[in-house]
């Protein structure tokens, strides 16, 4: 046990107590941030790396366990091992391989990818784990670089707020009605075999795309969603607005980082969420009128009350006393089937902007590219992901099916406004 | 570089169709080139070994003989349940006491309750002859060597003791019910009983002397609301 806190076990965070329930093979609540050096990898140096930085962030050294009312994270004594980069995009952790880690560390060629588990942290966490990882990566094989602040390394001491479960810190017990929800139109095709996932990612130059959407007076998270919004209705609602599937509304969910709304310095889960939302039912639907539909909804949904209200729905859910002191084994099956009554099926499709990652400036000559994936899975098939590093905007999409109609229409849009798309898949199609 | 002259972009790789629209690409790639993503393996295919296979068909058949047979030639006796119950024991061995790798106090204290259950049920299908050996000596007895064992286990690998005081904590807990089945009478035979839960607040009142903070700690971890 370390001497600078009081304990080594964690609670799980709000969010963080209803995946461990809800995942499996195929619903695996899993993400993965990677990053692309300029040269090889060494694994040897990587492994130490990872170990050295371990130390670091006692909140990821730990292994999930159940206590008999809630599950709990707990110090995990056992080394960590990174693992060569299969073909699988975020799949199922399972806890028993890997030494009970909820991470995973993957490396294959210049790429170094880390895969975690939602139960642990979200998209904001991750980044900062894999910073820090790249940083005593490069500080081993000895070159000249410096943190500049911007990334945690392994000499510094963890402080007590990044521990934080900081949904319970905002939470206000006024603000918590809950707004019921319709269910999502849900993307139809054909699923891959064996819960594999289908990964494209698309490179944009940033520069020439803030231009754009700043003519249109939007954010980039705005114009994205619209647009996603645009080609699930074109290529899955549009003329066939009559069929009853097609009356449901797309969502377009949209995490938020509250990291950026409300001050913490948690590594743990602080996101939430504003959704796009509209029945497409006519057939002259625009792009046009879906960027003034979208800007709206998103500006809604992002004041702090309903942030605050969202937030503490779900705190409220958590802190409810029959819920609280319900015994573990009886427990898992209540947040089971709760889960599947109303969460799954409310969105169509999500849409993580992680956005900017900024390294040190003397790391980016070592640092080629950074992507991110979601997982994929069966009401979700299609789940798409942005971040943008230098002049590189990297939008990935990861399937659970095997049409590729959406990303072709996303990113034609692109290339028919003559810009210049590059293309990374990993061409699950041709192995199945 | 490859490109789709259909979608209009160019793409890294050795493959020779366009991802998005399947068509083929033209252009030629750098011969060193190494895919980002690794090819697909299979990795997650579910073959059961021959053997296993073969074990759990049969078990399947005997336990539908037994039954059958027990069924026909009824005379107030379940025999067939010591059969299958001895066949059950065996996969709960295989599966839970060999090849778990839950850890040792665990997969002990399964194995002990699992050992009880299937020691009352030989003793209660023989309705005639019983005489309540599996209740008066074997549960609390049993409990009480599992009670030893972990604490031995505890004592020799003191590296992860905390790990197993959860356990331990379990089956102290569950000494009681020998104990409260002898002070009702339902038991004809007290000593081993009291035996049993001696030892068991003995190893107890050891833990809360020696290691009061682990054990508090994990009270809290385990039972935290």
């Amino acid at each position: 046990m370390d001497s600078n806190k009081l304990t080594d076990w964690f609670r799980l965070d709000n969010s963080g107590k209803i995946f461990p329930e809800v995942s499996n093979q195929r619903e695996t609540n899993t993400f993965r941030v990677q990053v692309a050096l300029t040269e090889e990898v060494d694994p040897e140096i990587l492994q130490m790396a990872a170990m050295g930085i371990l130390e670091r962030y006692p909140m990821f050294k730990v292994r999930l366990k159940h206590g008999f009312f809630w599950n709990y994270l707990d110090h995990n004594a056992k080394p960590f091992h990174i693992s060569p980069m299969t073909h699988e995009v975020c799949s199922a952790i399972n806890p028993r391989e890997n030494n009970c880690y909820l991470f995973k560390v993957f490396y294959r060629g210049k790429t170094i990818a880390i895969e975690m588990f939602h139960s642990l942290s979200d998209g904001g966490g991750v980044v900062m784990l894999l910073q820090s990882l790249v940083y005593e990566y490069l500080k081993l094989k000895g070159y000249p670089i410096s943190p500049d602040n911007i990334i945690k390394t392994k000499l510094e001491r963890p402080v007590q707020e990044e521990y934080e479960d900081a949904n319970e810190k905002y939470y206000n017990a006024k603000n918590r009605k809950h707004v019921p929800e319709k269910r999502a139109y849900l993307i139809k095709g054909t699923y891959l075999p064996d819960n594999n996932t289908g990964l494209i990612s698309g490179i944009l130059s940033t520069k020439e795309m803030l231009d754009l959407v700043r003519s249109k007076g939007l954010t980039m998270t705005e114009y994205f969603s619209a647009l996603m919004m645009y080609t699930i209705y074109t290529t899955q609602i549009r003329y066939r607005t009559h069929l009853l599937s097609n009356q449901a509304p797309v969502k377009v969910f949209v995490p938020v980082n509250l990291r950026k709304h409300f001050p913490s310095e948690t590594l743990r889960n602080f996101s939430n969420f504003v959704k796009t939302n509209l029945v497409m039912t006519r057939d002259d639907i625009t792009l046009e009128e879906l960027f003034e539909l979208v800007h709206e909804q998103f500006q809604q949904g992002m004041t702090k009350e309903e942030l605050i209200r969202k937030m503490s729905e779900n705190v409220a859910f958590e802190k409810n006393v029959m819920l609280r002191f319900m015994p573990y084994f009886i427990k898992r099956y209540a947040l089971k089937i709760g889960y599947n009554m109303l969460g799954m099926k409310l969105n169509t499709t999500s849409m993580t902007n992680i956005g900017k990652i900024v390294f040190p400036e003397s790391m980016d000559n070592y640092i080629e590219d950074v992507t991110a994936a979601v997982y994929a899975g069966k009401y979700n098939c299609v789940n798409c992901s942005i971040l943008s590093y230098k002049d590189r905007l990297k939008i990935t999409f990861t399937r659970s099916i095997l049409e590729t109609n959406i990303e072709r229409e996303f990113f034609r849009h692109f290339t028919n406004l003559g810009m210049k798309v590059e293309i990374e898949s990993n061409f699950v199609e041709e192995f199945i | 570089m490859k490109r789709c002259d259909k979608c209009n972009i160019v793409i890294e790789t050795k493959q020779q169709y366009c991802p998005l629209c399947h068509q083929v690409l033209t252009g030629e790639t750098d011969e060193d080139f190494k895919e980002v993503y690794p090819e697909y393996v299979s990795l997650r295919r579910m073959v059961l070994p021959t053997t296993k296979k073969a074990l759990m068909f049969l078990t399947l058949i005997s336990i539908l003989i037994l039954g059958t047979i027990n069924w026909l030639y009824f005379d107030g006796r379940y025999w067939s349940l010591i059969p299958i119950g001895a066949i059950a024991y065996f996969w709960f061995m295989l599966r839970i006491g060999i090849l778990s790798k839950r850890n040792i106090a665990g997969r002990l204290g399964l194995a002990t309750i699992f050992m009880i259950v299937f020691l009352i049920l030989i003793d209660y299908s023989e309705y005639n002859v019983h005489n309540g050996w599996s209740t008066n000596y074997l549960m609390p007895l049993l409990l009480m060597s599992c009670n030893l064992a972990i604490s031995m286990i505890m004592w020799i690998k003191r590296l992860n003791y905390r790990d197993y005081i959860f356990y331990l904590l379990v089956i102290i807990i569950f000494s009681i019910v020998p104990l409260i089945l002898a002070a009702t009478k339902v038991l004809t035979v007290a000593w081993p009983s009291i035996a049993s839960f001696g030892v068991a607040i003995f190893i107890l009142l050891f833990i809360v002397f020696f290691f009061p903070k682990s054990i508090r700690e994990e009270i809290k971890k385990r039972f935290h609301a």
